[in-house]
């Protein structure tokens, strides 16, 4: 009887799902409320029920999106076999394609939940590529402006880098993102952000990244944080040719308390690489290599190496017009004219330094940077500068304004004004110094 | 799998397109769970990867090869080790690469296009980064033999090449 009773309800929800989800904005809303009442209908573990899963044939993934969400949600809590997990990925993924995004959005939990379980089952199967179309596109559906951080950010940059998709991953870093809701979403989007970026060489971004997540708001230190400031060290070093071990003041205490702590031979590299020799450099790195490669940094720190080579090289054109390979091979400590002479032409190839090679004497002539920022591609790009650089300052008075308002905001400036009120102040001086 | 687009690419030499078709169709068939390694033209993809310049994507596609494809597949292995030089600045080897290698007919097209490309970035490269070069040198970088060098050098008559 109740097993009846309860099939009953469910074919009663599926025929309400069926007929409101067409309807009007009311008509979804009052939807919403039925499914979230029927939770626990769906939800059993009594193997005697039939399974939510039995009804979403009955249900069009494009049309009662949302309706078809809580039955997949609420058949995908059950535990999977490795087995049946290339399946559940399949039927999810497919949802993800299918769906009404502006349905979704009115059970936005339900639908991160789905699209993690489809994440785990991807990675289950060791098959992390199968996961990085589905999920730009569940980020694209749920996100409600591109402003705004969803908790699937960090989880779809999590798969680009497992399935090497350095290049879609950086699709989803070029948005603005003004909105974030838990902050671990932001710490993990930011590493994970910095390193897709340092994997596709974009350096001053990997920076900025990084930077955001050293100096985050944060109550107590976290293992991401920590992880983030060494790849910062080694960024800052290739990017910047220095590291600054003082800490910007909006940096929170317990970041600058503890960070340099599990950072040593990193803070120790940065010392040897500002003093200017590849030596000392490459003693460092020698020092801390297992270090290094525990950390899955090895790679990054070799970056490093080759990056001071460079410096080296960009140095010598501030003091000198014209030297000879030999005496530039002698200065950076390279091996012999010949290894000069192709740094400074692979240098040459990527812009890094204006110079000319005559091979014949042996000589390299440094030149100056031919730009005259006089170019039509330059004025538009300090144009769509100046008009992004507009739209920042606009967005950063509006957010002042917004808090200024903010009531948490007010107490708390309110509490402190209280101290200082103008009864408290002596208009006149106490004393006058004849 | 639908290669259309892919072949049409090819067939009408738009090779600069290849690389965002590949990868769109390769995350687009990965979404749908089908075990397409087998079958991937991971040759072309590479190439195509390698005609934009985009070394880096070529290395992580690489990566991504099972051993067994990078074993049995030696025009898939070619086609890296153009990709590899590149990566490694070894100017002369790319030419190497490209030319002991016998290319399919589909992967020919490209890889002739490519080592055009490559020839004219290298002599432009040559032009402006160097006053005078030793002509065996310019003949490696530029892939060719001495006399083509020399001609190809006068053509050009900013620079004078000295013999060594």
């Amino acid at each position: 009887m109740n097993l009846n009773a309860s099939t009953n309800s469910v074919e009663a929800l599926v025929a309400k799902i069926q007929g409101l989800s067409g309807g009007t904005a009311r008509d979804l809303a009052h939807l919403h409320s039925l499914l979230k009442e029927s939770e626990d209908l769906l939800v059993s573990s009594d193997s005697t029920r039939p399974s939510p899963a039995s009804f979403l044939s009955e249900l069009d993934p494009s049309k009662h999106s949302l309706g078809y969400l809580y039955f997949l949600e609420a058949s995908t809590s059950r535990p999977i076999s490795k087995e049946g997990s290339g399946e559940v990925a399949l039927s999810i993924s497919r949802f993800i394609d299918a769906c009404k995004a502006d349905q979704i959005r009115l059970a936005p939990d339900k639908f991160i939940s789905v699209c993690r379980r489809f994440k785990d089952q991807v990675l289950l199967a060791e098959a992390p590529i199968r996961g990085v179309a589905p999920m730009l596109i569940a980020v694209r559906k749920l996100q409600i402006s591109s402003e705004q951080l969803t908790p699937l950010h960090p989880d779809f940059l999590l798969l680009c880098l497992l399935a090497k998709c350095y290049k879609t991953g950086l699709s989803v870093l070029e948005d603005y993102i003004y909105e974030v809701d838990q902050p671990r979403d932001f710490f993990l989007y930011c590493y994970y952000g910095g390193m897709i970026c340092i994997g596709q060489k974009q350096f001053r971004k990997a920076s900025e990244l990084l930077h955001n997540v050293v100096t985050a708001p944060m109550s107590t230190i976290n293992a991401i944080a920590v992880e983030a400031y060494k790849k910062y060290i080694l960024v800052s070093l290739i990017y910047a040719g220095q590291f600054s071990t003082s800490f910007p003041k909006y940096t929170s205490s317990v970041a600058q308390r503890n960070l340099k702590n599990f950072s040593q031979p990193y803070l120790d590299l940065a010392i040897s690489y500002s003093t200017g020799k590849i030596s000392e450099l490459e003693s460092c790195v020698q020092m801390h290599k297992e270090k290094f490669e525990a950390d899955n940094n090895l790679g990054v720190v070799k970056q490093v190496v080759s990056s001071m080579y460079k410096r080296n090289i960009q140095r010598l054109t501030q003091t000198y017009l014209t030297l000879s390979l030999e005496d530039i091979a002698n200065s950076v400590e390279l091996k012999s004219s010949k290894e000069a002479e192709m740094h400074v032409l692979q240098m040459i190839q990527d812009g890094e330094i204006y110079a000319t090679i005559n091979q014949k004497d042996g000589m390299v002539r440094f030149l100056e940077d031919p730009e005259q920022y006089k170019t039509c591609q330059m004025i538009e790009h300090i144009d769509s500068s100046i008009q992004r650089i507009m739209a920042l300052s606009k967005k950063l008075s509006a957010m002042d304004e917004h808090i200024s308002c903010d009531p948490l905001y007010l107490a708390k400036v309110g509490r402190e004004r209280h101290r200082f009120d103008f009864e408290d102040f002596d208009s006149v001086p106490q004393k006058l110094n004849m | 799998m639908d290669f259309s687009s892919l072949t049409d690419a090819l067939s009408s030499q738009n090779y600069a397109k290849i690389p965002d078709i590949c990868e769109t169709l390769m995350l687009q068939v990965a979404a749908q769970g089908i075990a397409f390694q087998d079958d991937w033209p991971y040759a072309i993809h590479l190439l195509g990867h390698i005609y934009v310049n985009d070394i880096n994507s070529a290395r992580f596609l690489w990566k991504t090869i099972p051993v067994a494809i990078k074993e049995s597949r030696p025009e898939v292995a070619a086609a890296w080790k153009i990709g590899q030089n590149l990566w490694t600045r070894d100017y002369a080897g790319v030419h190497d690469a490209i030319h002991e290698f016998n290319w399919s007919p589909e992967a020919h097209c490209i890889v002739a296009a490519f080592s055009e490309l490559y020839t004219k970035r290298m002599f432009d490269l040559l032009v402006s980064a160097y006053s005078t070069i030793s002509i065996q040198d310019a003949a490696l970088f530029l892939g060719m033999n001495e006399d083509d060098a020399t001609n190809l050098g006068r053509g050009a008559c900013r620079h004078s090449l000295v013999r060594d």
